[in-house]
């Protein structure tokens, strides 16, 4: 039955050959548009690593370029800032701070020149409170480390993976350059700090030690309020330490706001793509009714004169549904031999997985509509009288 | 005659209402999202409030320098880099000197208002064309003594001070006083060049003035004084560039920095290589995604046509019978598709401007006002006609092939 459908087909290519070619189309569409949702999507299932409710940033810019005297306002800022009853804590960060816009990076190798890219976060020691970082191997880094004579750092598990595999990462020693080496003293699981619908990256965070380095300082803030703490503090807040900075710009942004930010830069074009592919979709699939339609119409002496022959309705009906879904397996075998080339040639850089689960739900939403738009030419089809049918011509 | 192919082409559209829709819902939706994209294009880099004049006016906002092979940092530049280097040029009419715009914060009754403030001169009141609803830039004089004045958007307006007088009035943008004396209509967020929502003297910022160093937070916007003055000023600023790089006291320092059009900056800045701007690239892009796009609904529309015409082989067998040529007949069915395609692109152009008006009206895009005008519509009209042309001439080419006494017999099998 199926090879005899096959040869049905095949028989008819050149008129089939155009709707074959819009399966093998809207196939690589729904495929690169599931592609895109599937892969952000499952990051935002991933959990970030971190906590950024009731979390603010402080942004601050100096008015000069002394920087003796700018480390001296920012060391005064955040006194004075972790004085407030209503701050749980403060630290002082990197301008790459959760949600911001912008990105610090660095190349890192160990043993065997094995490079990788990582994000790099300067925090200090409270940043660990203030984004309610859990650290699962070893231990996150503190005063005692002051005096250490390499660097701590704390890394992610991704990172740890691109660069020691399974190999226990804690107390290990990475040599940065000349003067500096790292040693890692605590591994948190995760932290994605780009945005909810970013892929796990490696990160390191390094530690800001203020009196090793008297002549860096930081302008950015993070800050952890007490639950409920609003507009009427942050006003506060800011007037206060505009007073210690004079002639600075002292500015606050939630962490949420800037969350909310940063996923519309991922939404607004999913749900564009995603709208416009539907109405791709449904406008095809229209097309495909109609055409099916009449192509089936047209047919009525052959299935006359099939059941004349002793053929019962249904299996008139199924031959119908069976054409057609051979007609859509034709254009997907094109289809899929053309998508299948992502994963292996690891287009993008994204897990295989991705790929394959928008290849199977391409395929699968294919073979639902070309059924859908089959169905009610079918049924016509099934029901005609071969007396009738026989009669017309 | 065309009152004829008319008159049929409306007969037949009538008779199969099903497929008739089909076809409509197909063109219009395609042009739809056509003509959205265009208008969202046209209101980034056309003309535009408060860039009327786009093929007069050029912006610097970038200064690249590479230290040594493959260090390198970018990014807006100093303020002395311009007023020593760019004010001075020859060629240009007027040149302006206008800061990034920085967000800060303000606080009314217990709101807080994230504003964006950007520190300009006299100059870019007079380069560029903003809407004043109420009073006037500030003057050479306010720069001059450095006077704390504002110019403010609507929004800001309708914020602070909702129906009450807003010029003369005070507001309080992080921690300083401004005295307002302009209100603007709106400037959409993708005019990064011009976009703020209130603008103040940049003498205000006077401390960058002597900030050695070529990388600031500066912007430069220069004005023609002929559109053909273009390639000219140009040339000047990458004379000025390559003076600039031999003073520069590191050895084997390049500097990269050009004056484009708001077009050309946006290319460069995602595409653009050393001294080419990636413009034919960007337009390159935009040609194969728009013709993919048109791909699947001329598909469909062609096989769509291809079952309608069928039904109509023994209408072209009469007229083959009695001596219609093959190009008769193809002249025929293309008009019929051309008039059907007019029709999806009016209602088209009906569905554009709904979607358009809820986009303006979600805010999903700060301050946009998207909109059909006469540039979008032709080309949405143009975008028409290509689209009928390829989806009518090759099911009208199939048919007219056929011999009248096949045609007759009811088309081939």
């Amino acid at each position: 039955m199926i090879r005899h459908l096959f040869k049905l087909i095949w028989n008819r290519k050149k008129s089939n050959f155009l709707l074959i070619t819009e399966i093998f189309f809207c196939f690589l569409v729904l495929f690169g548009v599931l592609s895109f949702i599937v892969y952000n999507v499952s990051n935002y299932t991933k959990p970030l690593g971190f906590k950024h409710e009731n979390v603010w940033l402080l942004t601050m810019r100096p008015s000069t370029d002394s920087t003796a005297q700018n480390r001296q306002i920012v060391e005064q800022v955040i006194q004075r800032v972790r004085a407030f009853p209503q701050v749980e804590q403060a630290s002082f960060t990197s301008s790459n701070a959760p949600f911001s816009f912008s990105r610090m990076n660095n190349d890192f190798s160990y043993g065997k020149i094995k490079r990788i890219e990582s994000d790099v976060y300067e925090v200090q020691d409270e940043y660990k409170d203030v984004m309610q970082l859990q650290v699962s191997k070893g231990r996150w880094f503190s005063a005692s480390d002051n005096a250490s004579h390499h660097e701590p750092i704390v890394i992610n598990k991704a990172f740890q993976q691109g660069l020691f595999g399974e190999e226990d990462p804690v107390g290990k020693v990475i040599h940065v350059n000349d003067t500096t080496t790292y040693q890692v003293v605590g591994v948190t699981d995760y932290f994605r700090a780009g945005s909810e619908y970013a892929a796990e990256f490696p990160a390191v965070f390094t530690r800001i030690n203020l009196q090793k380095n008297p002549d860096k300082y930081e302008n950015e803030l993070l800050i952890r309020v007490k639950p409920g703490t609003g507009i009427d503090f942050e006003e506060k807040m800011v007037k206060e330490i505009s007073g210690i900075g004079k002639e600075w710009t002292m500015e606050v942004a939630t962490l949420e706001k800037m969350r909310q930010n940063k996923s519309k830069l991922t939404l607004v074009p999913m749900i564009a793509l995603g709208l416009v592919c539907g109405f791709l979709i449904l406008n095809v699939a229209l097309g495909l009714f109609g055409v099916l339609w009449y192509n089936i119409s047209r047919r009525n002496s052959e299935i006359g004169l099939r059941r004349a022959l002793g053929a019962a309705s249904g299996q008139i009906y199924r031959q119908f549904i069976g054409e057609v879904l051979v007609l859509a397996t034709f254009g997907l075998i094109f289809g899929v031999l053309f998508a299948v080339q992502f994963p292996l040639l690891q287009v993008f850089d994204v897990e295989s997985e991705v790929y394959f689960i928008a290849l199977a739900g391409a395929v699968v939403l294919i073979y639902v509509l070309t059924t859908i738009c089959a169905l009610y030419p079918s049924r016509q089809a099934a029901a005609i009288h071969p007396a009738i049918a026989l009669h017309e011509d | 005659m065309l009152k004829n192919y008319f008159k049929i082409a409306w007969k037949v559209l009538l008779r199969r209402k099903f497929f008739t829709f089909i076809s409509l819902f197909g063109i219009s939706f395609t042009l739809m999202v056509l003509m959205v994209a265009t208008s969202l294009f046209d209101h980034t880099f056309g003309p535009q409030m408060p860039e009327r004049e786009t093929d007069r006016i050029l912006f610097v906002n970038q200064i690249r320098e590479q230290v040594k092979e493959g260090y390198t940092n970018s990014g807006p530049a100093s303020y002395s880099f311009f007023d020593r280097h760019v004010r001075t040029m020859k060629t240009p009419e007027k040149v302006s000197i206008n800061s990034m715009p920085f967000q800060v914060n303000s606080y009314i009754n217990n709101r807080k208002l994230a504003i964006d403030i950007k520190y300009t001169d006299r100059e870019f009141w007079d380069i560029l064309d903003f809407n004043f609803l109420e009073g006037n830039a500030y003057t050479q004089q306010d720069v001059k003594s450095a006077n704390r004045v504002a110019v403010i958007n609507q929004n800001t307006r309708e914020q602070y001070f909702g129906k009450a007088e807003a010029i003369g009035k005070y507001i309080v943008v992080d921690q300083v006083k401004y005295k307002v004396v302009g209100v603007v209509e709106n400037v959409p967020v993708l005019r990064v060049q011009s976009y703020a929502d209130v603008w103040v003297p940049v003498s205000l910022k006077s401390q960058d003035f002597s900030k050695p160093g070529l990388r600031g937070t500066y912007f430069a916007t220069i004005k023609a004084r002929e559109a053909s003055d273009i390639p000219e000023i140009k040339a000047e600023y990458a004379a000025m560039m390559q003076e600039v790089e031999r003073q520069q006291p590191t050895k084997g320092s390049k500097l990269f920095s050009f004056p484009d059009t708001f077009l050309e900056s946006f290319a460069r800045t995602f595409l653009g290589q050393g001294q080419e701007t990636g413009i034919g690239i960007l337009y390159g892009i935009l040609t194969v995604l728009i013709l993919l796009f048109m791909l699947l609904p001329t598909i469909n529309l062609v096989s769509i046509n291809i079952s309608r015409i069928m039904e109509r082989s023994s209408e072209i067998g009469v007229r083959k019978a009695f001596g219609a040529s093959s190009s008769t007949i193809i002249g025929q069915f293309i008009i019929e598709n051309i008039f059907l395609t007019l029709l999806g692109g009016l209602l088209g152009l009906l569905l554009s401007a709904g979607v358009l008006w809820l986009i303006n009206d979600s805010g999903m895009i700060v301050y946009a006002n998207l909109g059909l005008n006469l540039r979008v519509f032709g080309i949405g009209m143009l975008l028409c006609l290509v689209f009928g042309l390829i989806s009518g001439v090759y099911p009208a080419y199939k048919m007219s092939r056929l011999q009248a006494v096949e045609a007759l017999k009811g088309g081939s099998k």
